[in-house]
């Protein structure tokens, strides 16, 4: 077995270099665990009962026979003296498999089952270049465990564990929600398993086959010499084994973990890491979880499944609330239209959508409409050979992906695309194939900011002077939260909205009908007020603000001008059309900006899946 | 076993971390960081065998105790020099194992305690030959791969570096870096082999001396993000772009200009179109350099052209370059065409649609 040279990382910029290259196709795993462990302590010691993904046989035999250290432990003498940094940093990258193939079942044992005042709490342990993350669980009272031992009785007691941990191994590197993650679900594994045990022993008794089946195949070893792998013969016969192996390939693979621990008991976890990605990176859980939190009633839920795959992941006592959100919701219908139509109320499917998305079952995105623009994401793979390109093919024959991402090269309203130039194509299909395009991230729509500037004056150009600061510094943000938007008139998703009489329009301050009356000039100065002197002064020389009308609608949308709130959120709130917005920005062109980007908030849930 | 300070350490944790501090060989010499009751424990077990020892060996460990919380990354380097330097003094001169010498340890533990939480660095003298040296290094991110159409920019003024504290080949490119010359250029301009350039840029990136933008050229097009609004809510941004973008020897742009100009950048809209449309607001802006603050901030971004071959004939080859996966600027960088002649080479084919993104 050849000893690994080390590098010096001084002066070997090449070394860097590749490691870089290599590190750039291995940022996937870092999200993945390395191997999965199952160690118990007990009357009979501390014992490895099963780990996976299997050591090679040479590993295996080698740490018996030969007083052999890992091959890839540093050499006491000969690295001290090359390498006096001692930095522990890698700088040949190991494979994974070979990160936890240097440690043998004895020292893992060792180290993975630790005393009982460690249980019940968050089990981190890191060696060089691997992470080590459990929940070590207490079966019994340590207490009954010494009355037996000072009993001197022969009567002997079942070998009995007092207590067990599910140990996943990762990268050290490896992100502290990854690692979060990961403890989350041995602990949840632990749960289940220490049910199960207290009800029916199921614990002593997979682990007594597994230590079975390894003390068979070490005497097999014995005697004809033969070595064999222990663990590969104890998953036929042991069902938690296998539930094992199964959450570590689901973690590598979809990152959605789902068993039945004694086909008794579901464990179900998804990792937000490998479900949610932008570019090649992860999203964070904290990001995912602030974008959920700015969802707003006007936003739609689309679903990443068809509606009866979805259904049929379901498990049976699953909550009648989601199956009727699943049944209802569409990808046209925004999510208050969809609380009216399941007969729930707004928190809940404010609920039910987040968590939806927190599985990667759905995504959101604004509802469908003919106004809606669209142009093709940053992130989407439009390279001919794609799996996405052949899918296309096969759901929408003669077509090809790319000839349709083509035209979303320049922003494309809905209603622009519809136009069929191509009379042969249905306008229900090229629905379907903005939905399908949706779906895979492929798209991110635009929306329209406004922005209030005033030219600078004349005195002093070109110094920024306070005139300039941002208005949010100035007056204090008005922000609209989630369920109190409610309150604000019933928007719709197509473009039809329907002015309220004046009498109930409740969204700002606005008690009379049209008309200049005092109390209306009143509200208008007042709102002005906000502004300096300078701002005000150039809003009333334009010409538009000669009529009160309009300076009043200018006035009450004034807050909305710090490029935070797109149009279609101005006209949700304020129960306006999108073309009597858009004329009064024209109005007041002269002190307004205009600009078009996607919306910050759900552009999160437009990054692309791996 | 000595403590400093004494009682961070309850007997309780020690007990229960002992398997991790005191090991069996296979796990000596590996960095060790367990967390337990609320403390993080680093260290470094260390096996010396020699038959002078009592046991035929000496087992040592020298470990650094943090809150669990603590992010320790940067202590791994020095528990592990330090281990490294002790062994080597116990096996020169006996430190550890000898009476009289053992008594240093408490003082030498206590200033390296206080001068790492001080200032992240110490000097340790041992004995009139030895000293030690330790520094905090900060743990950064890996840097992206550099490509040949990358432009590097300097994030700050390049005269704050002292050139001579850099390796040979990065002073040979550094006058070449302005901005707007991408990596094959400052290649060929600098002398120096492209795969050096590409590493010695990619070192400056990971110091978070240079970041990437893309080429610059009048025909590009570029489009706002949502982090423009940072132009508007942010003061200190505001600063450091007007500084940034005004015409030398004028007076500085103001406000309403540039966020127009920003804001101006739209798919479909050139360079060129922009500077037509806004020149009264270029008056005292320099488009290039307005470009590259909006790309190195992330205000705007490039929209690239991706050629597809998406028919071909049977016979023919199937397409190397125009698969979607390759844009203008990395085919020209590639093949030596100009755009200009990438462009009508790819217009006059019917097979080939062109994405941007």
């Amino acid at each position: 077995m050849a000893t690994k040279q080390w590098e010096t990382t001084l002066g070997e910029r090449k070394s860097m270099y590749k490691q870089s290259e290599n590190s750039f196709f291995k940022r996937g795993e870092k999200t993945s665990p390395i191997s999965v462990i199952l160690v118990t302590s007990g009357s009979r010691g501390n014992k490895l009962l099963f780990r996976y993904p299997f050591q090679r046989v040479a590993d295996c035999t080698s740490s018996l026979t030969t007083k052999q250290r890992s091959p890839y432990a540093l050499n006491t003498t000969g690295d001290v003296l090359e390498d006096p940094d001692g930095d522990s940093r890698e700088q040949t990258p190991l494979t994974d498999q070979q990160l936890v193939a240097g440690f043998s079942d004895i020292i893992l044992a060792t180290i993975l089952a630790t005393k009982s005042d460690m249980c019940g709490k968050k089990f981190e342990l890191k060696i060089d270049n691997v992470r080590f993350v459990g929940h070590p669980t207490l079966l019994q009272h340590p207490h009954t465990i010494q009355v037996s031992k000072t009993d001197p009785s022969p009567k002997r007691e079942m070998p009995t564990m007092i207590l067990f941990s599910v140990v996943f191994a990762l990268r050290a590197n490896a992100d502290p929600s990854v690692i979060s993650c990961m403890h989350n679900l041995s602990r949840r594994i632990a749960i289940a398993l220490q049910h199960e045990e207290r009800r029916c022993q199921y614990l002593t008794r997979e682990a007594k086959l597994m230590l079975a089946v390894q003390d068979e195949v070490t005497n097999m070893t014995e005697t004809d010499g033969s070595p064999q792998s222990p663990f590969r013969q104890i998953l036929p016969k042991c069902k938690l084994a296998r539930d094992l192996k199964e959450a570590y390939d689901s973690l590598c693979t979809t990152g959605v973990v789902r068993l039945h621990i004694n086909n008794w008991l579901e464990v179900s976890f998804c990792l937000p890491h490998k479900i949610h990605r932008v570019g090649g990176n992860h999203v964070p859980p904290e990001a995912l979880e602030r974008s959920l939190k700015a969802i707003r009633p006007y936003h739609a839920l689309l679903l990443l499944d068809s509606e009866k795959a979805l259904l049929a992941q379901l498990p049976l006592d699953c909550s009648p609330a989601l199956v009727r959100l699943i049944k209802t919701c569409s990808a046209v219908k925004n999510l208050q239209q969809l609380a009216q139509d399941a007969d729930l109320n707004l928190l809940q499917i404010f609920q039910i959508a987040a968590h939806l998305v927190y599985w990667g079952k759905a995504i959101i995105v604004y509802p469908l409409c003919e106004n809606n623009v669209y142009m093709l994401s940053p992130h989407a793979n439009i390279s001919l050979y794609s799996p996405l390109a052949e899918a296309f093919g096969q759901q929408f024959p003669g077509h090809d992906l790319p000839s349709m991402l083509a035209k979303f090269s320049l922003p494309l309203s809905l209603s622009e695309f519809r136009n069929p130039l191509d009379a042969s194509v249905q306008e229900a299909q090229l629905i379907q194939m903005v939905v399908w395009m949706l779906q895979r991230r492929l798209l991110i729509q635009l929306h329209t900011y406004v922005c209030l500037l005033v030219p600078p004056s004349e005195e002093e150009p070109g110094l920024l002077r306070d005139e300039e600061l941002p208005l949010v510094a100035r007056v204090g943000g008005r922000s609209l939260s989630t369920p109190s938007a409610l309150s604000f008139g019933s928007p719709t998703s197509s473009d039809d909205m329907t002015l309220t009489s004046p009498s109930m329009d409740n969204s700002s301050a606005e008690l009379l009908p049209g008309g200049d009356s005092p109390l209306n000039r009143r509200m208008t100065e007042t709102l002005l007020a906000s502004l300096t002197e300078h701002e005000r002064q150039v809003i009333l020389n334009i010409p538009a603000a000669q009529s009160p009308e309009d300076l009043r609608m200018f006035a009450r949308l004034l807050h909305y001008f710090r490029g935070h709130h797109h149009l279609e959120e101005i006209m949700y709130n304020e129960n306006m059309r999108r073309s009597q917005l858009k004329t009064l920005f024209d109005k007041f062109r002269s002190v307004l900006v205009v600009t078009n980007h996607e919306d910050p908030v759900i552009s999160l849930f437009q990054s692309p899946l791996e | 076993m000595k403590k400093v300070p004494e009682e961070y350490i309850s007997r309780e944790l020690f007990d229960t971390v002992q398997v991790y501090i005191i090991t069996k060989p296979e796990l000596q010499n590996k960095l060790i960081t367990v967390t337990a009751m609320g403390k993080k424990l680093i260290g470094c077990p260390v096996c010396i065998e020699h038959k002078k020892y009592s046991r035929n060996a000496l087992l040592f460990n020298l470990g650094l105790v943090c809150d669990a919380r603590t992010k320790t990354c940067a202590l791994e380097p020095i528990v592990k020099k330090l281990s490294g330097y002790l062994t080597t003094l116990e096996l020169e001169s006996g430190f550890i194992s000898n009476e009289e010498s053992k008594q240093k340890l408490l003082p030498i533990m206590s200033t390296l305690l206080e001068e790492l939480n001080a200032t992240g660095a110490c000097t340790l003298p041992i004995d009139e030959s030895n000293t030690i040296n330790l520094k905090l290094i900060e743990q950064r991110r890996d840097p992206l791969i550099v490509q040949e159409y990358d432009v590097p920019v300097f994030t700050q003024c390049k005269d704050h570096f002292i050139k001579s504290q850099w390796d040979l080949t990065t002073q040979q490119i550094l006058a070449y870096i302005d901005g707007f010359r991408h990596i094959q250029k400052i290649s060929a301009e600098a002398d120096v082999e492209l795969n050096l350039v590409r590493i010695a840029v990619q070192n400056l990136l990971y110091y978070g001396v240079v970041t990437l933008v893309s080429i610059f050229q009048y025909s590009n097009v570029y489009c706002t993000t949502p982090t423009v609004q940072s132009l508007i809510d942010d003061r200190s941004i505001q600063e450091e772009c007007l500084n940034y973008v005004t015409k030398k020897g004028q007076k500085r742009a103001c406000l309403r200009d540039v966020f127009q100009l920003y804001c101006g950048l739209t798919p479909g809209t050139t360079v060129r179109d922009l500077c037509s449309r806004y020149s009264q607001q270029l008056q005292r802006v320099d488009e290039r350099r307005l470009i590259q603050y909006g790309l190195m901030k992330a205000l705007i971004r490039r929209l690239q052209k991706y050629p597809v071959k998406v028919t071909r004939d049977e016979r023919s080859r199937p397409p190397r370059l125009y698969t979607g996966c390759h844009s203008y600027d990395e085919i020209c960088c590639k093949t030596g065409m100009s755009y200009k002649e990438l462009d009508e080479r790819l217009e006059n084919d019917p097979n080939i649609i062109v994405c941007w993104k």
